[in-house]
């Protein structure tokens, strides 16, 4: 078997109403669209995927929040519906998913060989949570790709943010080990928003793109500053920022997926590729890729 | 009277599911004598605000009239499954809704199949509903809500009550002290995580059976930021603001640790 690798990350976020503004079937909720620039973004992010070629996409997901230790879904085939509980109005999605199960186990036994507290998720009856469905529809909406879902540890609300995120970085060099030893072409995925302050009211349709816009400036400046930084692979930069920018700009990264990606991708300082940035009830959303082949770190298909 | 029991109890599923631990049996325990004296107050409508059910955007309620299923806790996952029969008093909850927008506090209700019931609305219903008996009222814990805004709507849900004549009993459900164990322990061992919580929450409930509720009201503050109290304290303020800010005394069916965190199942006495 040969040494497998991560191919490619992505920092992409979940905000379900990026499902509802695209009408696939598996929704319920329709609308007149909406959020075009961001489903658009994901658009060319769906089309590198679909280069890329992976086995397996992980996914870390800040809305399967766990207080004891960090969880994998371990159920081969997970089906049902999904109703978001902040936005039902917009997200009633019936999924199915294949999950890499032995992958998920070796990422689940060298995060606890690392020392962290780590659990699988076997009940078959178990709802997954709306963020892991969102991102994973959002980049491959046909779900021909086997998954490894990871739930967010919630030490850094816990901890301190500092802590916390030194978990996640341990959680993703277990990652790492799992899918060198492994064989595997994976594909990360942090499903994360930049500035998370929002709007406490929704407007009438919620896809009234004339409501739509940062709800706070200084957090849009955080954001920018932060694309930015990462456009240009100035990683260490980023990192060292990430504490305040966090603090300042209530960004959802703090749950963990940004870093956990990082740490299995060993922190390169290599530039993004932005696909397209935008706000969803005032949350600042970047869809970023970080193409590890295209850069000579990871072999082609 | 509208109101004829009010009752505050743990989210956690753990005295639920597995209750042949003895930490948490003593609390399984409490909530089947709570059950008890619930029932015995002859309530048309149990009326639940959880700290599990989460909100951003609104007030919600949950408005659909019939909900059976089966839930599995996103941290516990491993103990199996949690079933639920809930029937819900959809002209009370409509009510609310209304009330509650014309209150200023924006609001609606949610009607969708397959909608994520919190295990700690699952616990009332399975400990203190068995058999899905009375009709419940479920309302959210909008995280942007503070204690006054908390204890404004345990006032309209009780107001709203009276006006339909219907005598209801009122449950808060959340955790006492929050440090809780993030890794795995001996489970016959469980106990609450810190000495400081573990008086905290002493005080509180001793303060509670005295029926001291003005110096209860003057503590809650400091017990809330000392002992990590779940989500503030707002499950007691929904109480409160039902009761009408006053109750004469409390019995405490059960205090224990579920995994670190501080639980009880208090029963205030009107």
């Amino acid at each position: 078997m040969s040494k497998g690798e991560i191919i490619a990350g992505f920092l992409a976020p979940h905000p379900p109403h990026l499902v509802y503004g695209e009408n696939p079937e598996q929704n319920e909720a329709k609308s007149q669209g909406g959020w075009e620039q961001l489903r658009w973004a994901y658009e060319r992010a769906r089309a590198s995927l679909e280069e890329l070629k992976p086995d397996v996409l992980l996914v870390h997901s800040p809305h399967w929040i766990t207080q004891q230790g960090h969880h994998f879904l371990g159920v081969k085939h997970l089906s049902g519906k999904s109703v978001d509980p902040i936005f039902p109005n917009l997200f009633r999605y019936n999924f199915e998913l294949e999950v890499d199960v032995e992958l998920a186990e070796a990422c689940c036994a060298n995060g606890a060989n690392m020392g962290l507290t780590t659990k699988m998720m076997r009940n078959p009856n178990f709802r997954v949570d709306y963020g892991t469905i969102t991102t994973l529809h959002m980049i491959r909406p046909q779900w021909d790709i086997p998954v490894v879902g990871l739930s967010a540890n919630n030490s850094p609300y816990y901890l301190t943010t500092e802590e916390g995120l030194e978990e996640m970085d341990i959680l993703g060099k277990a990652t790492r080990k799992a899918i060198e030893d492994s064989g595997r072409r994976a594909v990360l995925l942090a499903s994360n928003t930049l500035c998370h302050l929002h709007f406490s009211v929704e407007p009438e349709p919620p896809e009234d793109m004339a409501q739509e816009h940062p709800e706070n400036y200084d957090g849009y400046l955080w954001d920018m500053r932060m694309i930015d930084l990462l456009r240009k692979g100035k990683t260490k930069e980023v990192f060292k920022l990430l504490p305040q920018f966090i603090n300042e700009s209530f960004a959802e990264v703090k749950s963990g997926a940004f870093t956990w990606m990082f740490s299995a991708m060993e922190y390169p300082e290599l530039a993004g590729e932005l696909h397209g940035y935008g706000t969803v009830i005032g949350t600042g959303n970047a869809v970023m890729e970080w193409n590890l082949i295209k850069a000579g770190l990871a072999q082609a298909a | 009277m509208t109101v004829v029991s009010a009752f505050l109890i743990p989210g956690s599923p753990l005295p639920y599911v597995q209750r042949d631990n003895p930490p948490w049996g003593k609390l399984a325990d409490a909530m089947d004598l709570a059950g008890k004296a619930l029932l015995a107050s002859e309530p048309d409508t149990i009326v639940v605000y959880s700290t599990q059910w989460m909100a951003v955007l609104d007030q919600l309620w949950q408005t659909k009239p019939h909900m059976k299923d089966v839930h599995v806790d996103e941290n516990w996952h491993e103990y199996g499954d949690l079933p639920f029969d809930i029937s819900i008093d959809t002209a009370l909850a409509e009510a609310a809704v209304k009330a509650t927008n014309e209150a200023s506090i924006k609001s609606k209700g949610v009607n969708y199949d397959k909608f994520p019931i919190d295990t700690g609305t699952i616990m009332v219903a399975n400990f203190l509903n068995p058999g899905n008996k009375l009709p419940l009222l479920i309302t959210a814990n909008n995280l942007y809500h503070d204690w006054k805004i908390t204890e404004q709507l345990g006032q309209i849900a009780g107001a709203e009550a009276d006006k339909l004549n219907r005598k209801i009993a009122v449950v808060g459900v959340g955790g006492l002290s929050g440090s809780f164990e993030r890794h795995t322990i001996n489970l016959a061992e469980d106990k609450v995580a810190s000495d400081t919580e573990d008086k905290w929450n002493r005080k509180i409930l001793s303060l509670m059976e005295q029926g001291d509720v003005k110096t209860l009201l003057a503590e809650y503050p400091n017990y809330a930021s000392k002992a990590k109290v779940d989500m503030g304290f707002k499950h007691f303020a929904f109480i409160m603001g039902a009761l009408g800010g006053t109750f004469s005394s409390a019995t405490v069916h059960g205090y224990g640790p579920l995994y670190g965190a501080g639980g009880a199942v208090v029963e205030y006495h009107l």
